[in-house]
């Protein structure tokens, strides 16, 4: 017992805890689930989600639900877009990159284009 | 359960923190504020408890310790609340925030025997040895699960 818990023993346990941790090829939190490569969706939102800490979107795409992640509220308003742009019903365009998981279909947005006018949320991503 | 999650997703305070940027900035900070105060101080003490600086007496441990863990355990309860308002089925549906809260749980619920036992006063080794690890467990497990909501959310 007392071997167990000795001071390296114990510098032991934490590592292993730790070496849990860089599970995180998880989804959403910034860009490291991504492919690093933007592609392009057009589609019409089905349901929308705003506000901290992201807007979520869900698109449809010739038939299939997308999942787009979109701005906090501060970033979508300094892009220029309002609720309103993202709600139910409206046809929208997204440059942006997609989970390297291409069975999620989850896209992170850098741009929207709504009438052909452009909205940059990550205006210094290419 | 679900229509106390929607009602509390509509109050003033919640759409407040949804669409603020600074707001919910300070007090996701204050959070990570509270969560240190606790972590740090609760990893000292059973550490200590564990075996560790033998050579230092327990009692300045078990005396201002557990005082500052309170501290921070209240802090990061109150702007927890405050975080999981934002998006409360959201985080009540996924699974890592479900074990965190069993953690938190489980590690307050141990503490409080702890104290009861008087496990922080005592010479039982044994008493003390688990009292550390169960404590550790709970506390590094709920930080960990509480770090991968941002991941799964």
């Amino acid at each position: 017992m007392k071997n167990l818990f000795s001071k390296t023993m114990i510098i032991g346990w934490f590592a292993v805890l730790l070496s849990f941790l860089p599970l995180s090829a998880f989804a959403h939190h910034g860009w490291a689930w991504s492919t690093g490569g933007n592609i392009e969706l057009t589609g019409t939102i089905t349901e929308s989600k705003l506000g901290n800490p992201h807007g979520i979107l869900k698109v449809e795409v010739n038939s299939e639900i997308w999942t787009v992640e979109v701005g906090q509220p501060w970033r979508n308003e300094r892009a220029g877009l309002t609720d309103e742009d993202y709600a139910p019903g409206k046809e929208i365009r997204f440059i942006g990159e997609p989970s390297s998981d291409e069975s999620e279909r989850l896209l992170k947005a850098e741009r929207v284009y709504i009438n052909e006018r452009e909205y940059a949320l990550y205006p210094d991503r290419d | 359960m679900e229509p106390i999650l929607e009602w509390l997703a509509q109050t003033d305070i919640a759409t407040y923190f949804r669409n603020s940027r600074w707001g919910f900035a300070a007090v996701n900070t204050a959070h990570i504020f509270g969560i240190s105060i606790l972590f740090g101080s609760v990893l000292t003490l059973d550490l200590r408890l564990l075996g560790l600086w033998r050579k230092v007496p327990l009692a300045p441990f078990s005396y201002a310790l557990p005082r500052i863990a309170a501290v921070g355990l209240a802090l990061a309860i109150i702007t927890g609340l405050l975080l999981f308002s934002v998006r409360p089925s959201e985080y009540a549906a996924l699974g890592v925030f479900r074990i965190k809260l069993a953690l938190i749980c489980f590690g307050f619920l141990a503490a409080l025997l702890a104290h009861a036992r008087g496990s922080l006063h005592n010479d039982n080794r044994r008493q003390q040895i688990v009292t550390g690890a169960v404590s550790i467990f709970c506390w590094a497990g709920a930080l960990i699960c509480g770090r991968l909501i941002a991941f799964m959310a």
